[in-house]
């Protein structure tokens, strides 16, 4: 059985870009002054944290509000809809793996999957992709997260991911880094 | 005599019967094919740490459900209940710590505002069932007949800010809580809260009821207390609104 697990943002889609590029208009509806939205703002943009020593924050809930329109914005990579079917096509079982949190924004993603005429088979929620896979024994991840990048060796899971600027430190002598999606089709199994 | 799944059934009378969310420590193609052996389909799985799975269920049939629920009662697993997108006839005060630090531990704050939650909902004569529920407590309160959404989270807003000024006058930090509530009209469809009789996953414990004296009771006197509650401090609708409408008064805040 071929199995592989694929992440969402910055693999199928352009979600930090979209973050980047974005303007979002301050209402009252976020529950903050126009300084900290601009403030939050900004942190969001730089990926940082507002500091609290709290789970659930004003900055929590707008960070997730942010991220919810960006889910919504974000465009389909150029090749990333017609990888999935190839791998569809290909007989691949198809693994959705993402970090965001599906019983808030599920539905949101699974109308842009749809929307993207993109095929899967299951959609899971994992902070941790790589003991997701292990545990799953799917020995395919694409995802573009410098941990899962540097420590899916150890594991025995095959990483690829889509080369951006945060990956320019990333030295792994087992994932693959790939500027196309036509690559991977050359490297996995048909 | 009412067996457990019928206690269950009676108490949750108004969530959803065809979506429910299965939490375990299962995991692999196969347990998915077990699970949706029937015509249920499974929406999305999330795996959490200490190798938690949840799996949501759309389409259950009501034989399904009730194989699910039995599942839930020998405690082979947890079963997550959802609310009815329009009305119900319970709510639900989900309190949680909010400290990132140690979060699973039950911290002295949290117990203070069940019993504030209590002392409130008290003045109203209105009894709250608390269950010990993972890193927090499950305060929950039965109405006679469903009543809207809107209506049950504007009254939950209200007892909550009171438990919470209660935290605040007694000088303790009120950001150390979370309190969650359900139904919520904007969540209703997506959030999920265990059904009683469920065990920690981690510790393995029985979750168990905290009675109005403060008493953590074992299994077996925590379903009779459910079942007792289930039969006699099911409140009025009548008395739920006179309670509302005096809370309104007090507090005049948009929901």
């Amino acid at each position: 059985m071929k199995v592989i697990a694929v992440d969402i943002d910055n693999v199928l889609n352009n979600f930090s870009d979209t973050l980047a590029k974005s303007n979002f208009t301050f209402n009252d509806s976020y529950g903050l002054s126009c300084q900290d939205f601009e403030h939050y703002l900004t942190l969001l943009k730089q990926d940082a944290w507002a500091e609290s020593e709290f789970l659930t924050s004003k900055f929590s809930d707008f960070r997730h509000r942010i991220h919810a329109q960006c889910y919504l914005l974000a465009q389909a990579k150029p090749g990333s809809v017609q990888f999935m079917n190839w791998l569809k096509a290909n007989d691949w079982k198809i693994i959705i793996c993402t970090k965001r949190n599906l019983r808030l924004v599920g539905e949101c993603t699974k109308k842009w999957l749809a929307d993207n005429h993109i095929p899967y088979d299951y959609l899971v929620m994992s902070a941790n992709k790589i003991v997701f896979c292990k545990l799953w024994n799917v020995p395919y991840l694409i995802d573009d997260d410098i941990l899962n990048i540097i420590h899916g060796e150890q594991y025995g899971i095959q990483v690829y991911y889509p080369i951006m600027s945060k990956h320019s430190s990333v030295t792994s002598p087992i994932a693959k880094g790939f500027s196309k999606f036509e690559e991977l089709e050359q490297c996995l199994p048909k | 005599m009412f067996t457990k799944i019928e206690m269950l059934d009676v108490f949750y009378q108004t969530m959803r019967k065809d979506i429910m969310k299965i939490e375990n420590k299962n995991y692999g193609f196969d347990f998915i094919n077990k699970l949706t052996s029937g015509n249920a389909t499974l929406d999305y799985i999330q795996m959490e740490n200490h190798f938690i799975h949840k799996y949501r269920l759309l389409d259950i049939s009501d034989q399904q459900r009730k194989c699910l629920l039995q599942g839930h009662i020998n405690q082979e697993y947890n079963v997550c209940l959802y609310f009815d997108e329009t009305a119900n006839n319970t709510l639900c005060f989900n309190i949680d710590n909010n400290y990132k630090k140690n979060n699973n531990e039950i911290i002295p704050e949290i117990e203070l505002v069940v019993d504030y939650l209590q002392q409130h909902l008290g003045t109203y004569d209105m009894e709250a069932l608390s269950v010990k529920s993972g890193r927090g407590y499950h305060v929950w309160c039965r109405f006679a007949k469903p009543i809207a959404n809107q209506l049950l989270l504007g009254f939950m807003i209200r007892i909550s800010a009171k438990a919470l000024a209660s935290l605040h006058y007694n000088k303790h930090d009120y950001h150390s809580v979370k309190i969650n509530m359900s139904p919520n009209p904007r969540f209703a469809k997506i959030i999920s809260l265990r059904a009683f009789g469920s065990k920690h996953i981690k510790t393995d414990s029985f979750s168990r009821i905290k009675t109005i004296d403060g008493v953590l009771l074992n299994e077996e006197a925590s379903w009779q207390y459910f079942k007792d509650y289930t039969t006699n401090k099911t409140i009025p609708e009548q008395q739920f609104m006179l309670a509302y409408n005096d809370l309104v008064n007090v507090i005049p805040v948009s929901n």
